[in-house]
């Protein structure tokens, strides 16, 4: 299993005990951290109107003041302006990344679930190997090859989620299919083309949405950690995994340099399973 | 390895007829009240990699040098006034033509097999380091002009030169041509590799890998370097010698006692110590080049002396270094370390400038701005691609090349940081994918210009490796680094370096930092320990823990 | 068990293989490897002998087929890096590993279930608080969680060493930092499960039998609820390798996941291959625990 799957099953979770249609307060601060999230990721100047890049080397290490919200880095820089400026490449980040694993899976997850057994024993042998690999090293090697950085960090993350998105989606298109009404097509006499677009994949696709919702702060979370061990974002990029990483040398004399960037961090992925959990608990009764 | 590695000291007394006392490594003494007591176990926590072997012949790099120090010894030391002390050699003669020299060695030491040292284990250990098979690189430097070693007498040894080498001396007192037991050199590479022994005041009795090294005191130890505080055994029972890469848990565990001395410590942490009572500090610059920027002056945009110059002029570094190392370090403006007494500063040379950087950079011809404000010239942007090594360069470093790209970046210049692992960065300095690029290099004495700045420095080695990164070609150079390399008289060498220097340095070739940053925090129980000031590793042969 | 083991082989030799060609992507002449890395000034007839003694120099499919016969039996081969066979070099390690990854699921266990129970006990608010923590603990990164456990127990309170000491107290801090994230997952599914299983017709007739509720959450409760977080066990033994790379390296601690990231960036491919196996080699063996574990646990004698 991945962590994706467990997430997923997790969300599952949510319809067997939801209490109907009523806003949980934490689904409200979820909704809240994600709308200033998306504000960040498109219009940063508007939150915050500084240069995240701009040193100021007599501002050094500055503590967090009413000046620097989240005080200042080693060169000065506004870490305020770094977490919201950083807050758009984490998304593009998360959301190419979940694109990547989901167009991945959908295909291996597809041809698994529709070519019949003799495939799907194939695919499923493929996807066996690939979770006996530690999720890191499948990314580490990735990189290694192909070079550190924004754009491989996002490749390696969607890569190493996509036997998760693969196995999920194949067990879904099982479910479908052998459920009534699918059989009911069948029986009806709708060629294999007309059973997988009008029936099999419209039931598949939905839960997809929650899967992407969960996937995208997954990998948000990833790639920071690969940012944090030096493979992804290179400084001085206003990434928080990046910034994190940097920080952890002032860990002694200047925490908010790595407080603050981390609390970001955790902060997007709870949110990213809480509002995973409510759309599919809505999904349900839509 | 070039790894914070690599030296040959420059052997000149004339270093102390010069008088330079006060650039020599910080040495810390036990306090006079104090009386050393024996016993207790020592833990020290090293940031640099675990060496692949602790045979400091094989390869030859700092980590090695660190933890060497403590078991295996060299035939001659430097005091922190520079001169050269007898330590296995107890006294030397240079030939009047400076191509033969005899070693008198110390009677009645024995290697810790209970091997006798004598002039046959000298020419033991010299075949070894200079058999392609140990695969020594740093040694191997170090005594390439030795051709060939014989035993006048059991005490005595004698060397024949291929050209006189007034840095031999220094060359002989580094821990890469240490004398090791010939018996325990005759086992495997592997097995020497595991457990070398030497004749020092302590010895390898365990190696967990990836963790720590175990060290026992060598009870049979009779004395040091002719500097050392005391004689007889070391004080220590024993030292733990740890690996911790990350210098956040480094610095914490010194701080929760966990670990007594530890190396590589950050600025910030530096700081901090020096205002608590528990935490000392030593800083003991390492000896050789200065840490610098190398500008690329085999291609273009670096190819033009004027835009070298403006890249200097636009760097704002005295601030960069101000702000990121406080006051722990000093800004260099020469090419070599304040521990050189011949190292030339020319301070009037690396200033910050904007206007003259912007006025050399019109007169070079790149006059106009594209939309991001970078100078552009024959549709070509100005660009400085400046690979930087992860490994070698502390996060403070890196900080401040990222301050100097965003101030160079006002005059328009596009530096393009790129962080790699050794790996990748030695192969874009191979395939000369740089035009910017900091490379530490541990040499003692200024024969490192010569390394650095000779053109022959600009042919590869099979690795593809080369230390000439400036790619300075200057003929002139060449002849006056290559003349002062053979020049023993002192007047005559000194004025030879100093030409040198100031033709680079004019030359706009590099930009200066500062010293090779080399700080050890200890805490305070730890008494007696200092920098061997030669390549400026601690010994802890006269360390003892205060109760 | 044939079917089993027939498909464990499968997947090691696939690892093996695609392990082996990923690593010979990585730029970086392997010999140079051998020789001391790329800063070293090995001479050609230096590297030509290893390329030959190392056969680096065959074709690529040879060198292949080499490597797999040596691992068929059991050879790992020797480092490029390290001085020594890979073999005792990883047997060494792997206890470490092996003991914080074990402890850390053990104690994630622990506080899940104490968590579960505490919050499935607490009506409506401590139900929405367990959930709120337990959401949170699964998203904290360990690089972070590591950091901050530092600051509170070594540098603010001074009663936790920052580093892996020998001895159980050295433990504490790299064990929470793998626990804690984990611990929220295992809450989560626990929950559920507790919630599922204190509704159901069993527990309802227990009730009215008048049976305690501590009684009934013990007795009955647990083996049912217990049975999907064993499932997930499984994949948290995954997890918590991936995780020991970063706590390895924060807390000094030796083990196979420093030794694996110190192999990849070295392209140290036999240390790479071997770590590689022995984890996918684990991962098996627990996948096949779990279902054991599973099959014991469920009443219906098998589960997905």
């Amino acid at each position: 299993m991945s962590e994706l799957e467990v997430q997923a099953t997790l969300s599952r979770g949510e319809r067997s005990r939801s209490r109907g249609r009523r806003v949980t307060p934490f689904e409200v601060l979820a909704v809240v951290v994600a709308l200033f999230l998306l504000v960040a990721g498109l219009l940063p100047g508007l939150l915050a109107p500084g240069d995240p890049l701009g040193i100021d080397p007599a501002a050094a290490f500055q503590p967090p003041s009413p000046a620097h919200w989240f005080g200042t880095d080693e060169s000065g820089r506004d870490i305020w302006t770094r977490v919201v400026h950083g807050a758009g490449t984490s998304l593009v980040i998360g959301f190419a990344a979940t694109a990547i694993g989901l167009g991945v899976g959908l295909v291996l997850g597809t041809i698994a679930g529709m070519l019949g057994p003799a495939v799907d024993f194939s695919v499923n042998r493929l996807l066996e190997v690939l979770f006996a690999f530690p999720g890191l090293l499948l990314a580490l090697l990735f990189i290694l090859i192909f070079g550190p950085g924004v754009w491989t960090a996002t490749v390696a993350v969607g890569l190493s989620a996509s036997p998760g998105y693969a196995r999920i989606i194949r067990g879904q298109l099982l479910a479908v299919r052998r459920s009534s009404f699918v059989e009911a097509a069948t029986v009806l006499g709708r060629t294999r083309r007309q059973l997988l677009l009008r029936h099999i994949l419209p039931n598949t696709l939905a839960p997809l949405f929650v899967l992407g919702t969960l996937g995208v702060g997954q990998a948000i979370v990833w790639a920071s950690a690969l940012s944090y061990l030096g493979l992804g974002a290179q400084p001085p990029a206003a990434e928080w995994g990046a910034m994190l990483s940097a920080g952890r040398t002032y860990l002694t004399t200047a925490w908010w340099m790595s407080f603050f960037p981390g609390l970001v961090i955790v902060l997007t992925a709870v949110a990213a399973t809480v509002l995973g959990r409510a759309i599919e608990r809505r999904a349900r009764y839509a | 390895m070039r790894q914070r590695a690599s030296t040959l000291l420059i052997a000149l007394a004339a270093v102390s007829a010069l008088g330079l006392t006060g650039c020599s490594p910080a040495s810390v003494t036990p306090s006079a009240s104090s009386t050393p007591v024996s016993g207790g176990t020592l833990t020290y926590a090293s940031g640099d990699a675990e060496p692949s072997c602790l045979d400091p012949h094989v390869g030859g790099n700092y980590p090695q040098a660190l933890i060497a120090t403590q078991y295996l010894e060299s035939l001659v030391s430097r005091n922190d006034k520079g001169a050269i002390i007898p330590w296995l050699a107890t006294s030397w003669k240079e030939s009047a033509d400076g191509l033969t020299w005899d070693f008198t060695l110390r009677d009645g030491v024995t290697f810790t097999d209970g091997t006798p040292f004598d002039a046959a284990a000298v020419q033991a250990n010299i075949a070894h380091v200079q058999d392609p098979a140990t695969g020594s690189s740093t040694g191997y430097l170090a005594l390439q002009k030795i051709t060939s070693t014989e035993a006048v007498s059991p005490q005595v040894v004698r060397l024949h030169l291929s050209a006189p080498d007034s840095a031999l001396l220094e060359s002989l007192s580094q821990v890469w041509v240490a004398m090791e037991s010939p018996t325990a050199l005759k086992r495997t590479q592997d097995e020497n590799c595991a457990s070398p022994v030497g004749t020092g005041p302590f010895m390898v009795t365990k190696w967990v890998k990836q963790d720590s090294v175990t060290l026992v005191r060598n009870d049979d130890y009779t004395q040091g370097p002719a500097d050392s505080a005391h004689t007889g055994p070391a004080y220590l029972d024993s030292i733990v010698w740890k690996f911790i890469p990350d210098s956040a848990s480094r610095y914490a565990a010194l701080q929760s006692g966990q670990v007594d001395v530890i190396d590589n410590a950050q600025p910030d942490t530096i700081v901090q110590a020096e205002k608590s009572d528990q935490i000392a500090h030593l800083d003991a610059p390492r000896p050789g080049a200065s840490n610098r920027i190398e500008l690329n002056s085999g291609k273009a945009p670096f190819n033009d002396p004027l835009v070298r110059e403006a890249f200097i002029r636009s760097a704002n570094i005295d601030a960069a270094v101000k702000s990121l190392f406080f006051d722990t370090t000093k800004r260099s403006t020469s090419a070599l370390s304040s521990a050189e007494a011949l190292a030339v500063s020319r301070p009037d040379l690396f200033g910050y400038d904007p206007d003259q950087a912007n006025q050399l950079l019109d007169a070079a011809g790149w006059t106009k701005r594209d939309a991001d404000g970078f100078r552009v010239k024959d549709g070509k942007r100005l660009t400085v691609v400046f690979p930087v090594s992860t490994n070698q360069s502390i996060p403070a470093e890196q900080s401040l090349f990222e301050q100097l790209q965003a101030t160079a970046k006002q005059t328009g210049f596009d530096v393009q940081l790129t962080p790699m692992d050794l790996s990748s960065w030695y192969g874009a300095l191979a395939a000369n994918d740089y035009n910017a690029v900091s490379a530490p290099y541990t040499k003692v004495g200024p024969d490192v210009l010569r390394i650095l700045y000779h053109s022959d420095g600009i042919t590869p080695a099979p690795s593809g490796y080369f230390a000439n990164l400036a790619q300075v070609d200057d003929p002139k150079l060449d002849a006056l680094l290559t003349q002062a390399a053979k020049t023993s008289d002192p007047d005559a060498r000194a004025d030879l370096y100093t030409k040198a220097q100031n033709r680079l340095l004019e030359g706009f070739y590099l930009l200066p930092l500062y010293d090779q940053q080399n700080h050890y925090l200890y805490r305070t129980t730890v008494k007696g320990l200092r920098a061997l000031p030669t390549v400026s590793t601690p010994t802890f042969y006269d360390a003892w823990l205060a109760a | 068990m044939l079917v089993h083991s027939a498909g464990g082989l499968f997947v090691l030799w696939a690892v093996a293989t695609l392990t082996f060609f990923a690593v010979r992507l990585i730029p970086g002449d392997p010999a140079q490897a051998v020789l001391g890395g790329p800063g070293s000034q090995a001479s050609p007839e230096a590297l030509a002998a290893v390329r030959a003694e190392y056969g680096f120099d065959q074709p690529l499919l040879v060198q292949y087929l080499r490597e797999l016969g040596r691992l068929a039996t059991g050879d790992l081969g020797r480092s490029y890096a390290l001085n020594m066979d890979v073999a005792p070099l990883l047997l060494a390690q792997l206890g470490g590993t092996l003991l914080l990854a074990l402890l850390a699921l053990a104690v994630a266990w622990l506080l899940a279930l104490a968590l579960a129970t505490w919050s499935t006990l607490g009506g409506k608010t401590a139900w929405a608080v367990g959930s709120g923590i337990e959401i949170t603990a699964a998203a904290l990164p360990h690089f972070w969680l590591a950091t901050a456990l530092i600051i509170l127990f070594s540098t603010w309170l001074g009663v936790l060493p920052p580093i892996s000491t020998p001895g159980p107290v050295g433990l504490v801090l790299p064990v929470l930092t793998l626990a804690v994230p984990l611990a929220g997952f295992l809450g989560q599914i626990m929950r559920e499960s507790f919630q599922a299983a204190l509704e159901s017709p069993f527990v309802l007739s227990a009730r009215a039998r008048g049976e305690g509720e501590l009684g009934i959450r013990f007795v009955h409760v647990l083996r049912h609820a217990a049975l999907p977080a064993v499932n997930l066990s499984g994949w948290a033994f995954g997890s918590l390798i991936s995780g020991a790379v970063v706590v390895e390296t924060i807390f000094a601690r030796p083990g196979l996941g420093r030794t694996l990231l110190n192999a990849v960036t070295l392209r140290d491919v036999p240390v790479v291959i071997g770590v590689v196996l022995i984890v996918a080699l684990a991962y098996i063996l627990m996948t096949l625990v779990t279902d054991l574990a599973g099959a014991l646990l469920d009443p219906r004698g098998r589960t997905a």
